[in-house]
This record gives C-alpha cells, structure tokens and sequence, in this order.
C-alpha cells in the first residue's frame, strides 16, 4: 500500500552514477524488497548482470521480458552453509559477481530455532567468510534493521548509528538474530579487502516485508497504551531500493541508517492507515494481542514492539544523506489521509 | 475518528485571539512531515498549550516578566533557571513566556529528566509542546538545529527541596555549560520568583516514587497550588561562545568555571526578584 514514483522515475532520478558493467547478486530476491531491488537493477545501463537468489524455485520469479544474459536466477537454501557455497565459487563466480546484496532474512517474528538462525545469522557469517577470499567479489551491501537498536527512556530519540544496540534481556530470537547478523558483519569490517556495507532500514511498511507496524495496522481496531504515543519512521519499498542503490554503486563503508520520508506518532499512524486507535491500560495490550495472535494468526507480537510503543525512536539519517547522497523521498501513500490544514499550513 | 491534532486546532481556535493565532503561525519548526517534529513537537499543541496555559499565567499566576527583551531571537541558545515548587509549573510560566515575547515565537525545549517522557499522558502532552528528554544526544540535536534549550541545571533536588530551603540554589549541574560551549550557544540566566511557594509540601516519599519509577512524591500541605505571584527575570545572555572556543567544552574546569558563573547570575536575580516584590501573592 505504498506509493510514490512509478519505477521509471525512480530509475531516471538515480541515473548519475558513473560506475557501469556492475555484476550483482542479491540473496531473498523473492522478498518484495528483493524483487523490486533485481527489476530496478535491470532497468539499470550501469548494471551487466543480475544474479537474483530465491528460496522458491527459480521459475516462480518472473520478471516482465527478462533478458536472459542480464538476469540469471538460481534456489538457494540460504539456511545452508555448504549450498552459499556452491553458490557462490558456482554460478557467481561464473558470472562475474563484484556486489552481493544480503537481503535474506526470516520474516516471521514467531519463528525460532536453530533453522531460523542458521538461514539468519549463519547465511550472512558464511558470505562474509566465501566473499573475502572469492575471486571476484569486492564488495558486499548487508540489509539490517532499525529493530537492532535500544529503545529507552533515556536514551536520544534520534538515533544515530553510534546509538547502543537492543542488547537488553531477554529479546526474541527474532531480534536476536538480526542484532548478531548486524554486529557480525560489522566486526569484518577493515579486515580484509572486502567492502562491507551495513543499512540499517526503518521499517518498512508493506505487505510481505515481515513489518511488525503492518502487521498491527491490518486490523481494523488498534490498540495502544493509554497516555503515550511515541514518534515513528517509517520507510517504503521504493526509498529502501534507492538506498540500496546507492550503496551498491558507493565507495563508501560502514554503517548508516536508511530513514523513510514519514515521522509521524503512533496515532496519527493509525488514524492515517484509516484505522481506529483505542488507548488501553498498558498491562492489556500484551494478553490481548496474544489472543489475537492466536485466534488470527496475526504475527504481530506486541511484546516484542513494548518500548517502541512507549518511547520515540526515529532514525537519524545525516550519514547516509552525506556519504551515500540518500535522502528518503518516496512518502507512504496513506490511504486515510485527510487534506486538512493545521497551523503549520495557514 | 477525529485526529487528536483537529482536536487540539478547535480548542486554540476558540480559546485564543486571533491575533496571537495569526502570530503562532509564524512559529519555525523542522515538520518531519506530519506537522510534528522527530521529538514529537505539533505548532497545533503548541497554541493547544498557550491556549490552556494562557488563564494560567495571567489570571491565576499573573506572571510579570522582566529582561525578556534579551532573549536571542534566532540561533541556539540555553535558557538556565532555578526550579522549584513540586510540580513544573515554572518551566510552563517560562515556556508560555518566551513563546509570547519572541518575535517570530520561539519554542523554548524544555529538557526534563529522563523519567518525564515515560510518564503517561503528561510527558506525551508535553512533548507535543516541545518538552524533550534528558539525554545528551537530544540537546545536541537541538543545539545543531538552532533551537532555544530550557535547562534546569538543578534537576530535581531543586523542584524537590523542602520548604524550609526555598531560593538556596542547589548545586547547578555542569551539562548545560558544556553544551552550551561545545555548541556556541550563550546561556541566559532566569531566576524564578514565586514557584518556591506554590505548592508547600510536608514531606517528599522517595518510596512512593520509586513505585512509579520517579525520584519522589511530594505530599503537599495545600490540595491545590496557591495563586502566589510568579516573577520571571532574564539575566543578560553569558556569551560562552565568543570567550571559549569547542574544544574548551572538554576541559572540566572551564565548564565548572562557567557553571559557576551561570549559578551566581541567578541567584543574584532571585535575590533581585526577592528584594523587589511586594509579597508572594501580590
């Protein structure tokens, strides 16, 4: 339910890189994020090759016309060690790869196990340790999450990448692992010749994505704790692509966080989605959207999202607009968005 | 379901004048967007604020304000004054103040102990008035951003002190100094007169407050604050930045030297305040 630019324009208004004949592979193709990412690298001249890796069989990822010597798409069971290596001193070293994009990630913030965390973490230590000796990988762009930083009462509601990280207790392993995947990609960085490129991405309000807020927003009731109502970001499909355009075609390294184009708070979220909020005493929220979880379904899991429904958190991303040249331009299309005018606008 | 915004717009609508609705749209702030700020800040709170302030601060308090014509009209700047009183009601005088003698208005960021944003209701309400927690990294945003700081370089053994202790400052804190210097920010001493009796209170439960995760539960003598008299006086602006450069901002007895300085310039103004008033409620 997101909008902005059509495709076209989004690829016309990031045509100044001067970087071509790139080979790219990028893991979770099949994710919306994956995909929008492998069609947007085609419609790019700069870009020779597309090595798009699924979970599904490769004849279920249909790109409109594809051209057969700029797109190749392989299964790959990103949960296994010894099939990222086939993979990569495989097909991708047949092909030439230069650029891996990580985008595989669980998207279930039920599921847990060591399966889970082996297609989580494992996938990403493994390509970290293939791409620094492979022949012609140089350099890798790791999608991470706003999810791996610590929300607290004291702590800046502008977060910046030095900002301490959701370390704090005992977490779901659907935080832990993104946490551990994060911090495992930053701890190869400097260390060999492999450039490294972590994005930590706002969350993305789409369906498919795994987006908690999504998730939430699907039902027609919303219920929130009663006197607050913190300050979020959120990015669309189509900023996180630019974002990790830009990365792919940078020199640069590091950290940086991706902010979407809307800081709004919870309630103007609700009311925007063209949902009807209801603040609730705090201690409900946890068994009511249990029961929910259970009766539904749903994989929202208010637990895990407690602090940031309490305290703002909005992702500061002066970095990324100065080193990578992002800047979050492509706003959601809110379905219940009213034109009314408010002080700001006389 | 009406936006909370709309709300608050109908409320200031009819509460205000239209002239100082006209003059509330002149008020500058970085909209994220939505027509809030990353902090949370709304301009339609934010006249929704002056709007239930506003009988506050001339009916009941009746506040008279002294020196605001030095108050820095543009760039970044750190407001430092005593606090007092239980409840905040001098960091509500003083953000009412400046917002009414700044010309375009001016938000003034109050900066609260870390234990006022988790408080439901109230420290939502407040942020939508520009209220911000207290951590280094929020002051330095909004330093970076040109904005005006409210500091109490007290903190809450100021608000919190006993009756007995009224207008004995207690030791002034030293990042206000810093950030002031690291940011080139001059820092403009207030001394509040009046705040000290509002609202006296027997005696303050630390127990009490630990329950609620706060530092303490003032039990007061008075059910509601009295109508004392409310002084607000503006020291000259402390020019930190054209006698330090950044760098001192990490050397601690220059900040200590210039904490130093900031809490002698109010109490000096208390004292003003106190020898020029004719009593507390008049």
């Amino acid at each position: 339910m997101t909008g902005g630019p059509t495709l076209d324009e989004l690829l016309a208004s990031s045509g100044h890189f001067a970087d071509p004949g790139r080979r790219v592979l990028v893991t979770g193709a099949s994710t919306p994020l994956g995909e929008r990412l492998v069609r947007l690298l085609l419609t790019d001249s700069r870009v020779a090759h597309v090595l798009a890796i699924t979970g599904e069989p490769a004849e279920s990822f249909v790109v409109r016309d594809p051209d057969p010597d700029r797109l190749s798409v392989v299964q790959v069971d990103m949960g296994k060690e010894r099939r990222i290596r086939n993979m990569l001193f495989g097909a991708a070293r047949d092909r030439g790869i230069d650029t891996v994009v990580h985008l595989a990630q669980h998207r279930s913030a039920h599921a847990q196990g060591s399966r889970v965390h082996a297609f989580n973490v494992e996938s990403l230590r493994a390509i970290l340790e293939l791409a620094e000796r492979h022949p012609t990988i140089r350099r890798l762009v790791v999608r991470s999450d706003s999810a791996v930083y610590q929300m607290q009462r004291d702590l800046p509601v502008l977060i910046g990448e030095d900002h301490p990280l959701n370390l704090h207790g005992v977490l779901p392993q659907w935080v832990q692992d993104r946490v551990e995947a994060d911090v495992t990609a930053c701890a190869r960085m400097g260390l060999s010749g492999l450039s490294i490129v972590v994005l930590r991405m706002a969350e993305v309000l789409a369906p498919g994505t795994g987006s908690q807020i999504f998730d939430y927003l699907e039902s027609a009731l919303c219920l929130r704790p009663a006197g607050y109502d913190p300050m979020l970001n959120l990015l669309t499909i189509e900023d996180g692509c630019t974002a990790l355009v830009k990365a792919i075609f940078s020199d640069a390294e590091g950290v940086f966080n991706v902010p979407g184009a809307d800081t709004l708070p919870l309630s103007a979220c609700i009311n925007s989605w063209g949902r009807v909020g209801l603040p609730v005493p705090g201690g409900w929220m946890t068994p009511l959207y249990r029961l929910r979880a259970r009766l539904t379904g749903s994989d929202f899991r208010y637990g895990m999202n407690r602090r940031r429904f309490h305290y703002s958190g909005v992702l500061d991303g002066r970095r990324a607009r100065e080193v990578l040249l992002y800047v979050p331009s492509h706003p959601i299309a809110w379905p219940g968005e009213d034109d009314a005018e408010g002080l700001s606008q006389p | 379901m009406p936006q909370l915004p709309s709300l608050s717009r109908a409320f200031a609508n009819l509460a205000l004048p239209d002239a100082e609705l006209d003059r509330l749209r002149e008020l500058h702030f970085r909209d994220a967007g939505h027509g809030f700020d990353p902090f949370g800040l709304s301009p339609d709170h934010v006249a929704f604020g002056q709007a239930v302030v506003s009988p506050l601060y001339e009916r009941y308090f009746r506040v008279k304000s002294f020196g605001h014509e030095g108050l820095p009209q543009t760039g970044p700047a750190v407001i430092a004054a005593n606090h007092s009183g239980n409840i905040p009601i001098d960091g509500m005088m003083i953000w009412s103040d400046v917002l009414r003698n700044t010309r375009p208005p001016r938000v003034v960021r109050a900066i609260a102990d870390h234990f006022v944003p988790s408080l439901p209701f109230i420290g939502t309400f407040f942020a939508r008035g520009g209220m911000v927690g207290g951590s280094r990294g929020n002051a330095q945003t909004l330093l970076e951003a040109g904005e005006l700081l409210l500091i109490f370089p007290e903190g809450t053994p100021g608000i919190l002190k006993p009756f007995r202790d009224r207008y004995k400052l207690q030791r002034f804190r030293e990042g206000h100094a810093e950030m002031a210097i690291r940011h080139g920010a001059p820092i403009v001493p207030v001394g509040v007169v009046g705040g000290e009796e509002q609202l006296p209170a027997l005696f303050t439960s630390r127990r009490l407050g630990r329950m609620f995760g706060i530092p303490g539960v003032p039990i007061p003598a008075v059910p509601l604050p009295l109508p004392v008299r409310y002084y607000l006086y503006y020291g000259e602006p402390i020019a930190v930045h054209e006698e330090f450069s950044p760098e001192d901002a990490d050397d601690p007895k220059v900040v200590r030297a210039v904490a130093g300085r900031v809490q002698a310039a109010v109490q000096a103004l208390i004292q003003r305040g106190l020898a020029e008033r004719p009593g507390v409620f008049a």
